[in-house]
């Protein structure tokens, strides 16, 4: 009853400091950084290449293929849980994706090839599902179409993340097996069904044109620059995930459940459903990223692509504010750890770090920004 | 009383302790003597320091100014470690044994018996059993070393903790609110042993909200407001029975107390909520009773008997089974069984006994508390923050909650305004049924009677209550009729005069047993 504030003599430098938001440290980092590279490079008496727009514009496009998905990751781990699968998924969407897309260009093809190996008696180059699937293409009267094929496969891609996603939340939700458990689980097998797509090598599209364009176009700004379609997709990913997180009836409960799942049943909330909506909505943020990441290579590495995105985007979850326990999630503090990464990266390469180096610093960078922001015992 | 006792040479002696948190001031010059031997009571409502100075004490917090000397020397305790080693030990609310070990490897957790020579990295496991034999022993407790912790029950657990207290040479044992989990006859068991261990010239420092035990138990009182010691007493002076207990309470609050309970409205005749054949397994057996519009209806029972489970059964909560012709009906309505969801979308709301486990979200905000599980009617699809405050802001003002802002996060209020909002979050779903379990628990005598000035008060909106309590006076004080549970089942309805707390006790622990329940 009488909490009476009894007034002492006040710090006003640590009650400014409390009532900063959450991404304030980060953005302190961040710019801390930047002031250090373009510092140096001032003094080596180089120019300004990192100030020069296109390779500010580069380091967010390089990244925001794994910033989308640590949008998706700052929903899941608001929420108390975690995604490890998100790197194998995009591989393995990224490539079914790319795999369907082929099927449908090049379906005459196929089914071309499958006659002629029956004809002379050999075992055809394609097994029967993907004649089937050929033979279904044409049929429908799509078999053979570049732009038909893009769509096949996006589609396939935007489908299936979610699916995925929805399979570890209702393995988390239902099956009450801790998240970590069911998206290890996924980190292994996504990518092994990837690489055994292919035999453990490429997908390589077959589309010259259309399904480049996402990944590899933009939108022109002045002087010849461009504004990669990926990074307007990083920047809607994170404006939606913002809106969701901070203003919809969704994002209150994701907040709630993590920072405490009992209370969150007891007050007649449908955690079950929130868990199962927010792994789906990481599914489509790796699907979203995958379809970006495949497109802008035109190919998909089974081995490689999306290799370690889960650690990078928890790293600049982590990086960027929101609490490993759940509970305290912010978006705008993703972006900028997202933006933090790509800026160590480019400045090491800018500075001739050696290359086997650049994980130490960035390793050190992310231990030592979580470390600044414990606050009054709050553990990050 | 008190045998060794010495007021001239007090064993620890806290003078001018200050204590600042941020802008507030916890902690206000506190002056105190504790003496070998003696029971020194603590009392004070929620907020006023009590357990501020004991983390001071227990080297948990560092004093802002001042000085705690044991033994005639000024010390700087600087953490658990420090104090213990001085020889003081606290026993919290919350209690700090490890579930999955031993009762004997929890009592030397820290402090582990290991072989002798090449052996000394691995654990002695016969000298760690005897000694915790002998340790329990010493108390009486009859408990076997080997037993998991998490087997026990709270009041073996704390003859556990109390037993590591021992074993560490505690001088002083500080006790924050003992009683508060404890059946009646565990208390009174309990409190035998803090007059065996005052006897063995330990000093215990005693922290509880129940004033008769405090009296009962306590050779001085010391009386905390605001952050300031405002007297110490002993329970002599104060005069005998509820004289004595109003006149400690009106120290606190430093004003005189008016009768708790305001007087009750006779309820309506309409039948609201029936319950018939509800059983949860293992815990409630075919339960059945009614609730009547705008009634109070009170729940008593030992803990253990399976009120709180009942009322989770009802809310859907627990998974339910029904005899032949069982079921629930609100307003006439068969209830829709096993969503929490549903029956809040009925108008069942349950008030949880846990309000920092299951009632409050602690690390959000108060209006994002209060509007938790009525958050559908803020969305306009996105949520209408201004209404969000102005709705919040309603029921501060009319809870009379003591707030800063109306987001700040709910763990800097007190348990007592913590415990409004968790009320105000089960209002705001609008319910026909409030379930209120442990309404008071560890709430302030302030913050009490507006509660109950509160349920009151909805009862003649139309609201009908359920009221789950182990404080007999508050039962019987504000419930029109009273259900007494005894393991599972419900052994009696006593309205009128049957409602004493003889009445009460007699059915609730079973014929023959009431004579063990005199202490509480």
């Amino acid at each position: 009853m009488s909490d009476t504030p009894t007034p002492s003599q006040p710090r006003p430098f640590r009650r400014w400091l409390d009532r900063l938001p959450q991404w304030a440290g980060p953005l302190a980092a961040l710019m801390l950084l930047v002031i250090y590279t373009v510092a140096h490079e001032f003094l080596r008496g180089g120019g300004l290449a990192f100030l020069r727009p296109e390779n500010l514009i580069n380091i967010v496009y390089q990244w925001s293929f794994v910033g989308i998905i640590a949008i998706g990751m700052t929903l899941a781990m608001t929420l108390g849980g975690i995604d490890l699968s998100v790197g194998s998924l995009v591989a393995f969407i990224g490539g079914l994706g790319i795999w369907v897309m082929n099927t449908v260009i090049t379906a005459p093809g196929i089914i071309q090839s499958v006659r002629e190996s029956a004809e002379i008696g050999i075992t055809p180059d394609y097994g029967a599902f993907r004649a089937a699937m050929a033979h279904a293409f044409v049929s429908i009267g799509v078999g053979g179409s570049e732009a038909w094929g893009a769509a096949a496969g996006m589609a396939v891609m935007l489908v299936v993340g979610p699916l995925a996603g929805l399979l570890h939340g209702v393995l988390i939700a239902k099956g009450r097996i801790s998240p970590l458990i069911v998206t290890l689980g996924g980190l292994a097998a996504y990518r092994s069904l990837a690489q055994s797509l292919v035999d453990g090598g490429e997908f390589r599209s077959s589309s010259p044109v259309i399904f480049g364009y996402l990944g590899q176009g933009g939108i022109p700004l002045f002087g010849g620059l461009r504004l990669p379609y990926p990074v307007i997709f990083f920047a809607l990913a994170a404006v939606a995930a913002y809106v969701l997180l901070n203003r919809t009836r969704y994002g209150r409960y994701v907040t709630a459940i993590g920072c405490n799942e009992r209370a969150a049943v007891y007050s007649a909330i449908p955690v079950g459903r929130i868990k199962m909506l927010t792994y789906t909505l990481v599914g489509l943020a790796s699907a979203v990223s995958a379809l970006l990441v495949s497109s802008r290579m035109n190919s998909v590495s089974s081995g490689q692509t999306g290799l370690f995105y889960e650690l990078d985007a928890i790293a600049a979850v982590v990086v960027g504010g929101t609490r490993m326990r759940g509970g305290a999630g912010t978006i705008a503090g993703t972006v900028i750890g997202v933006l933090m990464l790509g800026v160590i990266g480019n400045m090491l390469n800018m500075l001739d770090a050696p290359v086997y180096l650049q994980g130490l610093v960035k390793g050190v960078v992310i231990v030592a920004a979580v470390l600044v922001q414990r606050r009054d015992g709050r553990e990050s | 009383m008190s045998v060794a006792a010495d007021a001239s040479n007090p064993l620890i002696a806290v003078r001018g302790i200050v204590k600042d948190f941020a802008a507030t001031r916890a902690l206000d010059g506190v002056n105190l003597d504790i003496r070998a031997g003696e029971v020194l009571g603590l009392v004070g409502e929620n907020g006023a320091g009590k357990s501020t100075l004991m983390k001071v004490l227990g080297g948990i917090e560092t004093p802002t100014a001042g000085s705690v000397s044991i033994d005639g020397h000024i010390m700087n305790l600087r953490g658990p470690a420090d104090a213990q080693r001085l020889g003081i030990a606290m026993i919290h609310q919350e209690l700090n044994l490890v579930d999955e070990l031993t009762v004997a490897d929890n009592i030397f957790l820290g402090r582990e018996r290991v072989h002798v020579g090449a052996g000394r990295w691995f654990v002695d496991r016969a000298v760690t059993r005897a000694g915790a034999w002998k340790w329990l022993a010493e108390i009486s407790a009859d408990i076997d070393p080997d037993t998991p912790v998490k087997r026990l029950s709270i009041a073996q657990k704390q003859m556990v903790e109390i037993a590591r207290a021992l074993s560490c040479d505690a001088r002083v044992l500080i006790m924050d609110e003992p009683t508060a989990v404890l059946t009646a006859r565990e208390t009174t068991a309990l409190l035998a042993e803090v007059r065996r261990l005052r006897g063995r010239g330990v000093a215990i420092v005693y922290i509880s909200h129940l004033l008769g035990e405090v009296l009962g138990v306590c050779d001085r009182v010391v009386v905390l407001r605001d952050g300031r010691l405002v007297t110490v007493v002993t329970p002599g002076e104060l005069g005998t029975g509820h004289v004595a207990e109003a006149r400690l309470a009106s120290l606190m609050v430093g004003r005189e107390m008016a009768d708790h309970f305001p007087p009750r409205e006779p309820s309506r005749p309409g039948v609201v909520l029936e319950v018939k054949g509800l059983s949860v397994a293992g815990r409630v057996e075919e339960a059945g009773f009614t609730l009547h519009d705008g009634e109070i209806l009170g729940f008593a029972g030992l803990i253990g008997a399976g009120r709180t489970e009942l009322a989770e059964g009802i809310v859907g909560l627990r998974r339910v089974a029904f005899s032949d012709g069982g079921g629930i009906t609100l307003s006439g309505k068969p209830l829709k069984i096993g969503d929490v969801r549903d029956s809040v979308e009925a108008g069942i709301a349950y008030l949880s006994e846990d309000r920092k486990g299951h009632g409050l979200v602690l690390g959000m905000g108060v209006a994002e508390n209060t509007t938790l599980a009525a958050l559908r009617g803020f969305c306009r699809p996105l949520i209408d923050r201004g209404a969000e405050e102005v709705v919040t802001a309603e029921y501060v003002r009319a809870l009379s909650i003591r707030v800063g802002g109306l987001r700040d996060r709910i763990d800097t209020l007190s348990g007592g305004n913590q415990q409004k909002i968790a009320l105000a979050k089960w209002l705001q779903t609008g319910p026909k049924v409030l379930i209120l379990d442990e309404p008071t628990r560890g709430v302030d005598i302030g913050a009490k009677e507006e509660i109950y000035r509160h349920i009151q008060m909805l009862t003649r909106r139309g609201v009908s209550c359920i009221v789950i309590s182990s404080e007999l006076n508050e039962l019987l004080g504000l419930c029109h009729r009273v259900i007494v549970m005894r393991r599972g089942r419900i052994a009696a309805t006593l309205d009128g005069a049957a409602a004493t707390e003889e009445g009460v006790m007699y059915h609730a622990a079973g014929v023959g047993a009431t004579d063990a329940m005199g202490d509480a």
